[in-house]
């Protein structure tokens, strides 16, 4: 038993060893799960139907068991003064824009993870806590987060969050994409709630057919862009607008999948950048090795 | 290609659902419809029928007076945490004559029954065709974005009945009033001033209530397509009396409410001027004060319907034809003559039937004079 625990210890530590020293770090990562499955799963968010009424929110936090509060105290307009980001308590937020063409009245966002066809923050993750499912939802396992936090600098659309607050163990926290729901055969706790419809639900396929269809039977209520069909290599969660979706804040990733992704340049950033963890399991293991040596070779003697 | 499909799928379900709702024996081709309207090619098939994409306000053929339409339509297809929505349909309905017609809730509704709401937009959320929203998100979508764009707020309640509230909630009067509170009562503005960018005079006087009077007009002889916010928004406090706009839109828009009655080219001056106008006052403008009678009257009744009004002449005969000694009441002047005079022509009293002038008794008598003399008995204050 500890023979077999002190192998595995040993091959993890030799291979971080063997990253360190520059070579592939590949084969040194627990491999994650990077399903690009044809019958994905996607929501069209349609910001020219969302009313801003943040059931959303609501919705997800009970959903997710962070303290959700009274559902009429998501009447408050005022929230929408200031530009808010998902964060570790709330995984999607709404926020709210002047007015667009066709319309007099203001334009609301709604903002969690894109689950990314090619998701940054999976190659990013150095302990493949992180996959890409068959259904399109891009998850974590919170038993492998270390909390290294690389997840949330590679994210182009800056989603994930962290525990800060959270002293002992911190996790990385987003949307998930209500895995735990969908695997039931229930909708995400948001599309569910949406009293528009705001949000649909579907293969990622029909979703963009549908987008279209909608621009080119409203061309007076849309701009002729559907937001994560291309954008970094495309998303899970797609966007419609009746303005620039850089004038609410979307950021512009460019079509290919973002920088990271790319084994390259991953490679590079692994032999310059030891992640703090591995180094301590490489001290420990080193040190753990030293003290079996002696014992065993005390039992030697 | 494969949007074509995809197209044709949903209106194949469109078209399912209905033919579901109307007689299976409905033939399409003897209604009386365009085909074109439907179809893009000259011979559509089974096959190939060669639809078009929704051709919502092509399609849609209600046509119903307002004051015909129910009153009330419960909705309570979807009640869950809230009661049923009593939806004042004829309210509504009437609104809508001022913008966008029964089609803008009733959209795709082909020639036939009006359709219900449920006839295409399915009540579970997860669904097979998701092209179309669910009968929640139908509703909802129609309903909240008039109510948002006035009240700036996306409250539940201004709808829906919270459950503990539905017991008094039971018949319509009392759905009247407990929705009455939610909605902002719309005075009727007396006085608007518009601020306009026109030099030679910026200030257009509008007395609003006073138009309505005047001229017999409803409220859908002047807004059209309009938006529920022009009269009810929150925000903008519509709800006083007296108000100030600053003029924005385009001078063509703003111009086209009055055009429609008024000969405005070369006449400018007639709405704009450089101060507050005064309201309309028939003798300084005109020159003929109206008398307590005259005053209750809208103008079509002496001018006619015909625009611009004619100017007519002061003498009450030009108007008053039938009016001789035996039909004119002459008490309601005041003056209630005796059994004698009242068998008199008037302008033997009246001289040239010119009713301003002091009348003359010298016809008969000499030395009398009115009021000196009364021929009869005073009855009420002299006109
Ligand atoms: S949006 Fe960010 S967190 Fe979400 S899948 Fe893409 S890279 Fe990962
Ligand atoms: S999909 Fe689930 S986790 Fe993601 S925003 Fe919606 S409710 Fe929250
Ligand atoms: S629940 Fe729907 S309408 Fe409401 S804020 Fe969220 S996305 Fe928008």
């Amino acid at each position: 038993m500890s023979g077999s625990s002190r192998r595995d210890f040993l091959k993890t530590s030799a291979l971080i060893g063997a990253g360190i020293t520059g070579l592939s770090i590949s084969s040194a990562k627990a491999a994650p799960k990077n399903i690009l499955s044809e019958n994905r799963m996607g929501v069209l968010v349609d910001t020219t139907v969302c009313i801003g009424c943040r059931q959303c929110e609501w919705a997800c936090k009970e959903a997710h068991d962070l303290p959700a509060g009274n559902i009429a105290s998501y009447e408050n307009r005022e929230v929408f003064y200031n530009m808010r980001r998902p964060s570790e308590n709330a995984l999607t937020v709404v926020n709210q824009y002047s007015a667009g063409k066709g319309s007099d009245l203001p334009v609301d966002v709604k903002v969690q993870c894109m689950h990314c066809d090619h998701p940054a923050c999976v190659s990013a993750c150095i302990v493949g806590a992180l996959s890409k499912e068959e259904n399109g939802s891009v998850i974590w396992d919170t038993d492998k987060c270390i909390g290294c936090r690389y997840c949330m600098v590679a994210c182009p659309f800056q989603i994930p969050a962290f525990q800060y607050n959270k002293a002992l163990d911190p996790k990385i926290m987003k949307c998930d994409f209500c895995f735990e729901r969908t695997k039931e055969g229930k909708l995400p706790a948001c599309v569910e709630i949406c009293p528009v419809e705001a949000l649909t639900y579907g293969p990622r396929t029909e979703l963009i057919s549908i987008a279209k269809d909608r621009i080119k039977r409203d061309p007076d209520r849309y701009i002729d862009h559907i937001y994560g069909e291309k954008e970094a290599g495309g998303t899970a969660w797609m966007y419609l607008g009746n303005q620039e979706f850089a004038k609410l804040d979307f950021p512009e990733p460019g079509d290919k999948p973002a920088v990271g992704v790319s084994e390259s340049i991953q490679h590079g950033i692994f032999a310059y950048f030891v992640p703090p963890v591995s180094l301590y399991a490489l001290l420990g293991g080193i040190m753990w090795i030293n003290k079996h040596r002696k014992s065993s070779d005390e039992e030697e003697k | 290609m494969m949007k074509n499909i995809l197209t044709l799928i949903l209106f194949f379900a469109l078209y399912v659902s209905l033919i579901a709702q109307q007689s299976p024996k409905k033939n399409y081709s003897k209604l009386n419809i365009n085909c074109k309207t439907c179809h893009t090619c000259d011979v559509p098939t089974k096959t190939d029928p060669c639809l078009v994409t929704c051709p919502r306000d092509k399609m849609t053929t209600v046509y119903q007076s307002a004051d015909k339409t129910p009153e009330t339509i419960v909705l309570d297809q979807l009640v869950n945490s809230y009661g049923p929505v009593y939806f004042p349909h004829k309210a509504h309905a009437q609104m809508a004559e001022m913008g966008g017609g029964c089609e803008s809730c009733h959209h795709h509704n082909t020639s036939g029954p009006i359709l219900k709401c449920s006839s295409c937009h399915e009540t579970s959320r997860k669904r097979g065709d998701i092209g179309i929203p669910d009968l929640k998100a139908a509703y909802h979508r129609l309903c909240i974005d008039c109510h948002r764009e006035w009240s700036h707020n996306v409250s539940c309640n201004t709808c829906h009945v919270p459950k503990k509230d539905l017991k008094n909630v039971k018949d319509e009067k009392a759905q009247k009033k407990y929705y009455s509170k939610n909605y902002p009562i719309i005075l009727e503005p007396s006085k608007i001033v518009f601020k306009t960018n026109y030099e030679k005079g910026n200030l257009v006087t509008f007395y609003h209530n006073e138009h309505n009077n005047k001229f017999g007009l409803t409220c859908t002889s002047c807004h059209k397509n309009e938006s529920c916010a022009t009269c009810h928004d929150l925000s903008k406090n519509s709800n006083t009396k007296e108000k100030t706009i600053t003029v924005t839109k385009s001078n063509s828009d703003n111009h086209k409410k009055c055009s429609s009655c008024h000969q405005i080219e070369n006449n400018c001056s007639m709405c704009h001027q450089d101060k507050v106008a005064e309201p309309f006052n028939h003798g300084k403008q005109t020159g003929w004060a109206l008398n307590r009678f005259h005053i209750n009257l809208s103008c079509a009744a002496c001018h006619g319907e015909k625009l611009p009004y004619k100017k007519l002449d002061t003498k009450c005969i030009s108007c008053h034809k039938n009016w001789n000694n035996e039909t004119f009441k002459h008490s309601i002047t005041g003056l209630q003559l005796n059994e004698i005079h009242s068998q008199l022509s008037c302008e033997d009293c009246h001289t040239n039937n010119n009713y301003s002038a002091k009348t003359t008794c010298n016809g008969c008598h000499d030395n009398y004079s009115f009021p000196k003399q009364v021929p009869g008995k005073i009855v009420g204050k002299l006109n």
